[in-house]
């Protein structure tokens, strides 16, 4: 027998007790909703700002530390003989001067029922690379300046990555007031500074607090020397971000990230719900091949659902056997998602190769990998005058405006409409490695799909040159290859249903 | 269609790690799950079973035998095996055996090198799995507060953290490069809190030896140690001691530290462990071995 675990009635957490615990923790449902939020927090700057103390001072003031850590952060004292707060991330620094490079640092941090993640790059090397992979992930982003220098040429920098990944909610934190003698003035000059940058960007909220990291001013209680400030504290302003997957006013979507089968005749489609909501009954629709279907049964372990909401992942078992597979993106027939061999795209790029025409690259969407035939670069941006400056290459940390023609169509949406099925990444095909990742800010809608050439499926193939063989064999794709060459020879534009990546390489 | 609808922490850290496992069950050719019979393999194991229901694991389990895990953990891991009719692979690194690379009479980094990180090497190579699913948190030590979900090995196993692929969105890139395989850490974002929290949700079992018992056990190094067998040779002023304790992690037993605890039953060892003072890989002794242990462990292809 295991730990006296068996799934009975006088199991542990079945009892109040148990339940009190976890409420009390984390899986408290009171109509505060964002109490028990994981809220993921990038922290913009550099050490010279004082990120390192502001993070510790965050640390310091809300987590739930160990005694033990406190304790010995508190031995040491700074000449002034206050507490080194940066000791509290110091685990990094320790790494650094073992010569390991830290990109990207991920911390856990427990405040009560609330979880932030904070995501930092401490390193300089990289910076715009790494910077726009924690703004990929990031619900609010702490821009930190030093009073006495205010909005540098890095902070246009961070406004600029921060506005192309779409990170919606931005904290100017004015570190070091003290230092400026907790002066109202200059705090309201760089405060209008941040304002008329920010304003070039589609944030949502914007928000500046004079701070004092060493102090804790405004970090998590009010000053009581700048007084003049009647605004948030840093942590009521980080508390007011809606946790993930809460609004569910956008349309439905849904990529597939691959088929569930369970004998004799279960078939259903898995994936995790990006943005709205979707019910049993509601009629849903394949983007690549236009055709529709009733959702049957919301399948999950735990018992099938009547809804099925943004940010679950489920299994959707249709009323049409629609013939889908991963890559496909399911949404309502009002709002679908496009299906496009063209569009245009922001990239980062992030190879240390420069961009070479002849690369071999795929486009990574949520759930498709489609090999791009073209990626001509148009413009770069000018990080420190926010400005397009025409170009046809890019280097690593470039922030591009590039055109990519795809060798087939693939579902996708403006990153503006939907974050989750409009963000991308492109791959080398010989390596495997990400090269760059952006959204798609403009979508070229391909031909009707039913219009758009031959198309070949593995209903087809499998009665015709593949009869007899096993559809997902070695042996059926190079039959099916074979007779897609001589088509395309012939002149038919013909293309293989399937999405697999190496058939659409293959053949090109 | 608007509406709120308020998801719990764990509901949102159990619908990323699902994600997660479709994503790599989608990728890569053929992935094995290293199940090392700990809560977070527990957890693991169950997230797997949720990510592809109604479907069975479309991929085996793994566990890395090195002749010294508790006798409790081997019980518990063939218990599960057969209840949840899992396909199990257990391989043990025979040369080592046969040269008696043992955790006693060798420093813990060379039996760790010869029967975790050797025996590894050679189950991925000889079935030839691409990749392989682990319990590592980030959470849990600061080399791993930057590694990736999808973490890629050279053909000789080895990690370079100088040149890991960015991560962005939830977009996970698994495409391989020549003789590259992965590890896929689908608990990256969870800590030992939200472990335990989802183990009484979903009402999970766990190895004994998690629970406070009267256990043999001796002091050595200022730890406590369990005696599992006879293997064991006290030195000199050693003496063997029952006490009541329990283990915060689970691992070869010379080398896994007890704690004294009254905690006999799963609350009260989650009540105790989210109110602990100090880092759980405390109690993993070959953590200390070496400073910086862990990122050289991790190069070499320790997982």
């Amino acid at each position: 027998m295991g730990a006296a675990l068996a799934k009975d009635a006088d199991h542990p957490a079945t009892g109040a007790a148990a339940k009190e615990l976890l409420c009390s923790s984390a899986e408290i449902t009171t109509g505060d909703e964002n109490a028990q939020a994981i809220v993921h927090v990038l922290t913009c700057g550099s050490v010279d700002d004082g990120k390192s103390t502001l993070i510790g001072r965050l640390l310091w003031d809300v987590a739930d530390l160990p005694e033990d850590t406190r304790a010995s952060v508190a031995e040491t004292l700074l000449p002034d003989g206050r507490i080194d707060l940066s000791r509290l991330v110091d685990g990094l620094a320790a790494e650094r001067a073992q010569g390991i490079t830290i990109d990207i640092a991920w911390r856990y941090v427990d405040a009560g029922a609330r979880r932030y993640v904070i995501i930092d790059s401490p390193g300089h090397e990289q910076y715009t690379r790494n910077m726009a992979t924690g703004a990929s992930h990031a619900d609010v982003a702490i821009m930190l300046v030093d009073a006495r220098h205010g909005v540098k040429p890095q902070t246009r920098r961070h406004a600029a990555i921060l506005g192309l990944l779409g990170v919606r909610r931005v904290i100017l934190a004015v570190n070091k007031m003290d230092l400026v003698g907790g002066n109202e003035t200059r705090f309201r000059e760089i405060e209008a500074d941040f304002r008329s940058l920010t304003a070039r960007f589609a944030f949502e909220e914007a928000a500046a607090i004079p701070v004092v990291a060493t102090t804790g001013d405004n970090v998590a209680r009010s000053s009581s020397t700048m007084t003049w400030y009647e605004g948030p504290t840093l942590i009521e302003q980080l508390n007011r971000t809606p946790p993930r997957g809460s609004v569910e006013a956008a349309s439905f979507r849904m990529p597939v990230q691959l088929v569930v089968r369970r004998p004799p005749d279960f078939r259903g489609l898995a994936g995790t719900v990006t943005s709205g909501s979707i019910a049993v009954g509601q009629t849903v629709i394949d983007t690549t091949s236009g055709r529709r279907a009733a959702v049957r049964r919301i399948a999950t372990m735990d018992g099938d659902l009547e809804v099925a909401h943004c940010g679950q992942a489920v299994v959707l078992q249709l009323d049409t056997d629609l013939d889908i597979a991963r890559g496909a993106i399911l949404a309502t027939p009002d709002d679908p998602a496009i299906r496009t061999k063209r569009l245009d795209a922001r990239l980062v790029w992030m190879s240390e190769t420069p961009f070479d025409l002849q690369r071999r690259l795929f486009l990574r969407s949520a759930t498709d990998l489609v090999p791009v035939s073209s990626v001509r670069v148009s413009a770069r941006l000018d990080l420190e005058t926010l400005t397009e400056i025409e170009a046809s290459d890019c280097v690593h940390n470039d922030v591009v405006l590039a055109a990519i023609t795809l060798r087939r169509p693939v579902a996708l949406d403006r990153f503006a409409d939907h974050k989750g099925t409009g963000a991308l990444v492109l791959v080398d095909a010989l390596t495997g490695a990400t090269v760059a990742g952006g959204t798609a800010v403009a979508l070229h809608e391909a031909a009707d799909p039913e219009a758009a050439g031959f198309r070949l499926t593995t209903a087809m193939l499998a009665e015709g040159v593949c009869a007899g063989v096993e559809p997902t064999s070695a042996e059926f794709r190079r039959r099916a290859i074979a007779l897609l060459k001589v088509l395309k020879a012939a002149g038919v534009d013909a293309a293989l249903e399937a999405n697999d990546e190496e058939m659409g390489g293959a053949y090109s | 269609m608007s509406m709120t609808k308020p998801i719990s922490r764990l509901d949102v850290l159990e619908a990323e790690s699902i994600h997660i496992f479709r994503e790599a069950a989608a990728q890569f050719r053929k992935p094995v799950l290293l199940y090392s019979i700990g809560k977070d393999s527990t957890v693991l194991l169950h997230l797997a079973r949720k990510a592809f229901f109604p479907q069975r694991i479309p991929f085996p389990l793994l566990h890395i035998d090195t002749t010294w895990k508790f006798r409790d953990m081997i019980a518990f891991r063939d218990r599960t095996a057969r209840d949840l009719g899992l396909d199990l692979i257990v391989h043990v690194n025979e040369a080592g055996r046969a040269q008696g690379i043992n955790p006693i009479d060798y420093a813990p980094s060379l039996y760790t090198d010869v029967m975790k990180t050797e025996a590894l090497r050679q189950a991925l190579d000889r079935h030839g799995f691409d990749a392989a699913f682990g319990g590592a948190r980030r959470d849990e030590e600061a080399s791993r507060a930057k590694e990736r979900v999808f973490s890629f090995r050279t053909a000789e196993h080895r990690w370079d953290p100088r040149h890991q692929r960015p991560e962005m969105w939830n977009l996970l890139n698994g495409r391989l490069g020549t003789g590259e395989s992965a590890r896929v850490f689908p608990l990256s974002n969870w800590t030992e809190g939200d472990v335990w929290r989802y183990v009484l949700r979903e009402k999970l079992d766990v190895v004994p030896l998690y629970l406070a018992a009267i256990r043999p056990t001796i002091e050595r190094n200022g730890t406590l140690l369990v005696l599992d067998d006879d293997r064991m040779r006290l030195a000199e002023g050693e003496k063997v001691v029952p006490r009541r304790v329990r283990f915060r992690t689970l691992g070869c037993w010379p080398l896994t530290a007890a704690i004294e605890s009254e905690a006999a039953d799963l609350l009260s060892v989650v009540t105790e462990t989210l109110a602990a003072r100090t880092s759980e890989r405390q109690g993993r002794l070959i953590d200390h071995d070496q400073a910086g242990a862990m990122e050289k462990k991790k190069q070499e292809g320790y997982f």
